[in-house]
Order: structure tokens, then sequence, then C-alpha cells
């Protein structure tokens, strides 16, 4: 298959109809679940299907070393090429690569602020052109409720589309009826797209909280593999 | 036997300016080799004693290994100096290969820095159990825990404290083992008296709290301590000390120690570990290549009554004449007694038997497997393996990247012409990633190496060891062409000039071959061109091969495959194969879309945070690619690849840009394709230079 065809028929097609279209510029999106459901494999097959549509991504981490977050795109890529036997893998790789950057952050020592304007000046003096950015492994309990408001702004300011991960902690139940993580309730109104993750019977599925101006519970016709951890049809 | 095992093959890797060779000069004056201790940037004039070239001591910095021997409580040690900087890693790489174990030195300030982790990666590749000294704890800013931490974040090493200081910075006065529990201060106007003390007591709760982490890791590695902690039961030191051992040559546990060499605190106490915890030769496993039984490997035996096994490390040229560094692997190495290099295939007599100290020698008569020793007047280039005239083995080859940049030299007269081609020899000789040609064309003298610091290193060296004056020219870019898709050749080569002719027609394709530079494939059928001329043709290719008609350069991953042909019975001859094959391929590579490669490097650049933007946008106005950026407190590191073209200057541009504050560090990655604003530049230069040649 070649990498057009290959796009066209990603599932990643379905997770964007199915929240009207994509995230979009100056929002954010989030994915949330506990620990070791599968967040970043989530993340990273969307930054890996916005390289392949030859956008450029900024992968800011907050826990990984970087040799472990190019390892996650590289089996990601690698499962995808399998799958749908994709023509010129390696080209196609060397190619799509270089739009990608990672951005590692020991969030102990440094402020949120300070994250942002690292990002910044990858943008402004690196001349990165980046059309999203991925914040994996942010830790909610540590930021404070202005740190997801000046993400907001950031994202507004520089008019680009921001997906993060968020680890929920504590006592079940997690989620309220209306299916949103209790930790993240007072994040909402800053929140464009908030989708969840739940392990249940054999794989990982999805669901829709929040999509833009509506609050939903509904489950996605996609789920997250748990064998090539990539996001596909039920 | 017994000598053995206490024997210890030791280097001291580390990062520029981390006061690597200030640790050595200690050492030395402690084991009694030196009498008096001189500073790196000495004002006294002398100079670190392992410190033996006279640039190096302008410059502060070590770039040739020096072997020295030492004796620390019995045990005879012999230190390799390696240098710092990676534009001469090979330097280090080969020291590597002959070592048994190694100090990793770091600035207790600094830490873990770009090049200790290019070090590191090195002495990893070579499988060398390491101990880490945190050195400068005198400084400001000092802190051996952060270093500690960084070891296991950055390197992924299994670090380990040791020791934890008494006092930091300007109030540094000595350490605690936390094995033996006692503090140790170093007295005395060079620290050579050790005072052994009780713990202060303000430091008594963080030793308890840093020895039990440090048990719980070592005992990860003896069962019988495990045993003893479970139990609540005393611990001997013995046992601390084998499982420590046995963690770090098993290469699962980095020992960290800690102190000044400046300031004369710590040294003796790493000697104690080094003869404690670092691996004897019997320790280790080497592996020679049977050159008489197609290359099978074959165990090198800890054992002086068996046949000499030796390796040729390192060559330098002396005040005396060529000293060849050698590292007995199996057998003895005897004074009048006859030895075979294994490359050379030529017999020689072992004339004087060395011992080295820095810049002083001492005649021995022989010495023992796991020695390392030096040979005088040796014609040999290193690496070269010497055997006892029975055996024909070879050391496992070394890992030698290709040269990345050229600079074309001149010498200014005619004496320094003769010096010039004397110092090259020698070299190319000392240094694999050195190399030097002729250019038959321009007729200039080129030398090729690792980097823009590389050459500029041998350049000094020529003028001030062998008073060889040379202007140099522009640096040069190793650039290739390569061909970037299938296409068809049918070709034939014909000329009528009298007496016999010469004819011959080759038809085939050519494709571009993802690994290897070259690929001949012959699927001619039915003798269209008759068997004993298709070595011709295979030999015309390779020949089009040599320079590419882009930009002059060698072109590489191609395969050529061969499936037509014509010959006549008269005027065919391997010429005029050749001469087919020559112009079969001229004509095709245009059709299969030539492009350009060049080297991209692999650069790393830290800095404080500050400058974080500076140092994006110094990457991104050379083409470079930004692969990572990791910031940690309030320094950063960018990881990114740039062409090696775009890199001239940057240390000058870097230095600007950060106040100073920035360092970066480089090596070859791979062969980039050129973008194609830059090829056609490139191209309009080679035409505009040959049009010029012409005139």
């Amino acid at each position: 298959m070649v990498k057009a065809e290959l796009n066209k028929r990603s599932p990643l097609r379905i997770f964007e109809n199915s929240i009207h279209g994509g995230v979009g510029k100056g929002n954010i999106g989030v994915l949330a679940s506990r620990k070791g459901v599968g967040k970043t494999a989530c993340l990273v097959h969307i930054a890996t299907d916005k390289l392949f549509r030859d956008k450029h991504v900024i992968h800011v981490s907050f826990s990984s070393r970087v040799d472990h977050i190019v390892s996650w795109y590289e089996d990601i890529f690698k499962e995808i090429a399998k799958k749908r036997d994709l023509e010129s893998a390696v080209e196609v790789h060397d190619e799509i690569i270089k739009n990608r950057v990672i951005m590692n952050f020991n969030q102990d020592g440094i402020e949120t602020g300070h994250v942002l304007s690292s990002v910044k000046a990858m943008i402004n003096e690196g001349k990165f052109p980046a059309d999203a950015i991925i914040f994996d492994g942010y830790d909610i309990t540590r930021a404070r409720p202005e740190d997801m408001k000046a993400i907001k702004a950031f994202a507004e300011d520089v008019n680009l589309e921001i997906w993060a991960s968020i680890g929920l902690r504590g006592e079940e139940p997690l989620f309220d009826e209306a299916g949103i993580p209790n930790e993240l309730k007072s994040y909402l109104d800053v929140v464009s797209v908030l989708v969840t993750l739940r392990y249940e019977s054999d794989y990982v599925h999805l669901k829709v909280v929040k999509d833009h101006g509506e609050m939903e519970n509904r489950e996605m016709d996609l789920k997250l593999d748990p064998k090539t951890l990539l996001i596909a049809e039920l | 036997m017994e000598k053995l095992e206490k024997m210890r093959n030791i280097g001291i890797s580390a990062h520029i300016d981390s006061g690597k060779t200030t640790l050595t000069e200690r050492i030395l004056f402690y084991s009694g080799r030196i009498h008096a201790i001189h500073e790196v940037r000495g004002k006294d004039g002398v100079g670190a004693t392992m410190d033996s070239m006279e640039l190096e001591r302008e410059r502060g910095i070590t770039i040739a290994s020096a072997a020295t021997h030492v004796e620390w409580k019995d045990h005879p040690i012999n230190i390799i100096d390696t240098p710092g900087h990676v534009d001469f890693t090979i330097e280090v790489e080969r020291a590597l290969r002959v070592l048994d174990g190694a100090i990793l030195v770091l600035c207790s300030v600094g830490g873990v820095q770009s090049q200790s982790i290019t070090v590191d990666r090195q002495l990893k590749r070579y499988k060398v159990p390491r101990l880490a000294f945190v050195n400068k704890c005198d400084r400001t800013g000092a802190n051996p825990y952060k270093v500690k931490d960084q070891l296991i974040d950055k390197l992924n090493l299994n670090a380990v404290l040791m020791q934890i200081p008494i006092g930091l910075e300007d109030k540094l006065e000595g350490v605690v083992d936390l094995v033996a529990m006692k503090a140790y201060y170093y007295d005395g106007d060079s620290g050579e008296t050790i005072r052994v003390e009780e713990i202060p007591a303000n430091l008594k709760a963080e030793a308890d709290t840093k020895r039990e982490e440090m048990l719980d890791a070592v005992s990860m590695f003896d069962d019988e301590l495990m045993e003893l902690m479970m139990e609540g039961e005393a611990l001997p030191e013995e046992k601390i000390h084998t499982a420590i051992r046995k963690g770090t040559l098993a290469l699962e546990l980095v020992p960290v120690f800690m102190g000044s060499a400046y300031k004369n605190k710590g040294i003796q106490t790493l000697l104690d570990a080094v003869t404690r915890y670092l691996p004897s030769p019997s320790d280790i496993e080497n592996i020679a290549l049977d050159l008489d039984n197609d290359e099978a490997e074959v165990r090198t035996l800890a054992d002086n009554s068996k046949p000499t096994v030796a390796l040729a490390f390192k060559l330098e040229e002396g005040q005396y004449g060529q000293l060849t560094y050698l590292r007995i692997y199996q057998g003895m190495v005897k004074k009048g007694s006859d030895l075979y290099n294994t490359r050379s295939r030529k017999k020689f007599k072992v004339g004087r038997l060395i011992r080295m100290h820095a810049d002083h020698m001492e005649d021995i008569t022989e010495a023992g497997v796991g020695d390392i020793v030096a040979l005088f007047g040796i014609d040999c280039a290193s690496g070269d393996t010497f055997c006892h005239p029975d055996l024909n083995y070879s050391m496992t080859s070394m890992y030698v990247p290709a040269p990345v940049i050229s600079l074309s030299i001149e010498p200014k007269d005619k004496k320094a012409s003769d010096n010039m081609a004397k110092a090259l020899n020698r070299f190319t000789k000392e240094d694999p990633t050195f190399r030097t040609y002729v250019d038959p064309e321009s007729n200039q003298t080129i030398i090729q190496g690792m980097g823009e610091l590389h050459l500029d290193v041998y350049v000094e060296r020529m003028k001030r060891e062998y008073k060889a004056e040379v202007e140099t020219g522009m640096p040069q870019v190793a650039y290739r062409e390569a061909i970037s898709q299938m296409a068809d050749f049918n070709y034939t080569h014909k000329k009528q000039t009298g007496g016999s002719g010469q004819y011959g027609r080759v038809a085939g394709f050519v494709e571009p071959l993802e690994e290897g530079e070259y690929e001949f494939v012959n699927q001619i059928k039915g003798g269209a061109i008759p068997t004993e001329y298709i070595p011709a043709c295979d030999k015309g290719f390779k020949k089009a091969l040599e320079k590419g008609t882009l930009i002059g350069f060698p072109i590489v991953g191609v395969k050529v495959t061969i499936n037509d042909g014509q010959s006549h019975s008269v005027d065919s001859s391997d010429m005029a194969f050749q001469a087919a094959a020559l112009g079969a391929f001229r004509e095709v590579y245009s059709k299969a879309k030539p492009i350009i490669l060049e080297p991209i490097m692999k650069v790393t650049v830290e800095g404080p945070t500050e400058f974080q933007g500076n140092i994006f946008g110094s990457i991104n106005q050379r083409r470079g690619v930004i692969v990572s950026s990791v910031e940690d407190g309030n320094y950063s590191s960018v990881e990114a690849e740039v062409p090696l073209s775009e890199m001239f200057g940057y240390s000058t541009t870097l230095r600007s840009l950060t106040q100073g504050k920035a360092e970066f560090s480089m090596e070859f990655l791979k062969y980039g394709k050129v973008p194609a604003g830059v090829s056609e530049t490139l191209i309009k230069e080679y035409q505009e230079k040959r049009k010029a040649e012409q005139k």
C-alpha cells in the first residue's frame, strides 16, 4: 500500500470523525486513563498519523527518557507499516521522522510556563513549523489550575492543536455517571475534547466524554489493540 | 599467577576539562612514580607528567594516549591516559580495546556531559567494567549526589555511592567510606598522609542511610551477603568488597567515588578501589582470530607458558625512534626472542623492551601475560598482532570509522616538504582514521580525518614536532554521488584506427543498492559476451564509479547487472570491454537520476537553558534537524542531525551565542541526500572549477 492510501484507510479517520473532524487549532484534546492502559500508545499513534500526513509534531514528554519515546514511535511505525504492507517503508520512515522533535522535561524542577516558553523557542528560533503538540505524561495532580489555563492560552497563541495524556490516580470510582474523570472536572472548560480509555473484556475501549461544546458519554467504534498497541476498528 | 591476579590495566576516560590529567598526575605521585606535582596548566611551565606533547601542554589537554606503569599496595597497574575530545575518539577506542577496566571521571559541577555520554558508549561497546570518580568536589556548585543521579538517568548505569563527601566546595575536607564506615582525611602538603577517624556526628545519619542504599544495591550480587543482611548479622567488609567486585565485573554495578584531584583528596581511596573492584587480565575473556583456520575465534589464555600473542595498539614517535605499545594477551615477550607480525608476515627480533612512565622509560628483559609494555624500533602499524612464530593469530579488528573531512596541504618550502612527508608517514601509522593521498588532478597532498579539530591538531603537530610549515586549503567535505532509480544501458564501444580495432557492446541495467558500495551481477546467457571479458566489464564499471560526473566524488550504492552484449572475434579485447563498460556507465548515469550525498553528523549541544532559543536557531540555520531537547533544571541538551558542511566554525558561533557557556560534540552518523538547492550550487561550483582548470 502506498502512503496516501494508508492515510485514507487509517482508523484515525474514524477517530477524527467521531470528534467533529479533530481537536482543531488552538484547542486541547485529552486522553485520560489509569497508568498502563495505553495512553502513550494512543498519543504516539495520533502523532504518527499526523507525521504520515506530512505534518510536523513536537512531542513533549515529562516522564520517559528520549530513547524510550523514540522506541515507541519506532514500534508504532513498524506495526502500521506491517499491517498495511507499506511500500518503501524505509524511505517513508526517514522522510517523516524529520518532522518530529522530542522535548523532554523533568516536571519536578520545571514550571509549566517554562515548558511552554521552551516549546515556543523551538517554534520561533528553531523555526520548527509545528502543526500539533503532544503532551505526554503530564502530571495533572502536580499542575495548578492556572497551568492548564496557560496551556490553553498557549495553544491559542501559537494556533496549534495540543493532545495531552493525563494519568488518573486514586480510589475507584475514577469516573462519575457521565463518564467524567473526577480529577479532571475542574479543567473541563479548557479541554475541547476528552477521550477516556478503559480496559475491559480483552481490549481497551475508547469513550468520547467531551466533544467540543457537548458533553457525551459515547463509545467510539474503535479500540486499542493490546497486541499491536494500535488504534483499530472494532 | 598471583602477580597476574593483582595486575590492573586501566584507562581514565573523561569529558575534557573534568580534571583527568590532574587525576593521573596525582596517581603517579601517590604511587611514587613522580616526586613532585605539576598542574596541567601549570605556572611552573613543566606541565603534568602524562601530558607529554608540547601541544597538549599549551592547550591543557591530552591528545595521544600514553601508557604508564605504577605500583599500588603490591598491585602493578598500567594506566592508559585517554583523550577526552570526541574528535580523537579513535585514540580512546584503541586504548579501550586493551583495557580491562576504567575510571570514568566526571566533574562534580558539570556532571554527565555530552562527551561523558560518548565515552560511556565506547566503554559499553568494549564491555569495560568501570568505577566512577566525581572530581572537582571543591568547586563552587559541586554536587556529587546529582552526578550519581545523572549516571543513572542519562547513562542508564546502576551507579551506587561508595562514599559521601565531608563538606563540599571550599569546605571539602575528605570522604566518608560507606563500607568501612570511617572518615578519611588527606593531610600533609600534598594529601599524602591519610588520617582515618570516626564519622563526624553531623554526617552519621546520612552515612547510615547511604550505606543502607549501597548495601541494598550490592547485596544483589552475593547471596551470602544477602543472607547475612536478612538475618541482621554483622557484615564483614571483605564480603561487601566481594559483592561490589562481582557486580562491577558483571557490568551491572558502577561504584561511585569522589574527591578533588586538584586539592589532593580522595585519590588513594580511589586507587584502593581500583585494586579491589576492577578486573585483572585473568578475569577477562579475550578472543583472537586464527588466520590459518578461516579466522576461527580462539580464546587467548592468560598463561605465561603458552605461545605469545600481543597487540600493537599504539605507535609513538619518541626522541629515540618509534615506540610500539603492546598489550600481551598470551605468553611472554622476552628481549632477544623472535616474534611474527601476522599482518605484514614478517618475523622480527625483540630488541629493547621498555616499561613506560610518561616521558621516562625503564628497560626490562621480559614481560608476562596481561602486561602493557613498549618495543623500540619495530616497523609496524597500529593494530598489528605479534605472535610466537608458530602461531598466526590476529586480535579482533578494531572498529575504524571512515574519514569525513579532507584538507589540502602545501609545504612552504623544500625542507618543509621533506619533513611533511615524514610526519604524514608517522601520523598515518599512528592513527588509522587519519589518511593522506596525493590528488592526481591537482597534484596536491590531501589529508583526511574525523573533524576539523582532528586535522587542525595534525597540522599543528607537523609544524611543532617536524618543523614542517604548511599552507592549508579550505576544509572539504567528503561528498558521495549515488543513483536514485533504475535505468537501462546498451552501449557499443567501437574504434577503427588502422590495424586491429576495438569492439565491445554491453547491455543491462543499473539500480540503487541499499547496502554496500557496489555489486556486479552477470546474467549473460549464451556467451553474448565471452566469459573471459566479464572481469573486464566489472573493472570498467568500478573505474566509472571512482569519480562521478556531478561533482567529481566517488559514486556509491550501485548494483550493475549485465544481461546482453556482443563481441568481435578480432577486435574485442579486455581493454575494449573495459572501455565499453565505462562508456555504458557514463551514458546511463544521468538516466539513473544521480544525487549527491553528504556526511550527516550527530551533534549534541549542551548549555544553560537560557540560551536554548539561540541553540535551536543556530542548528536551524545550519540545515540541521533537531531530534530532541532534554531539559533538567537549568541545563539543556539538544541533539540534532546536521550536515558536516554546515558545521565549520560552529564552535566560534556557539561561543558567541552563549557567552561561551555551551559546548558541543559531534560524530559521524550517516550519509544523507543533499537538498536540491545545495546540490545545484555544488554542481555549478564543480563545473566552474573544471572550466577554470581547462583554460
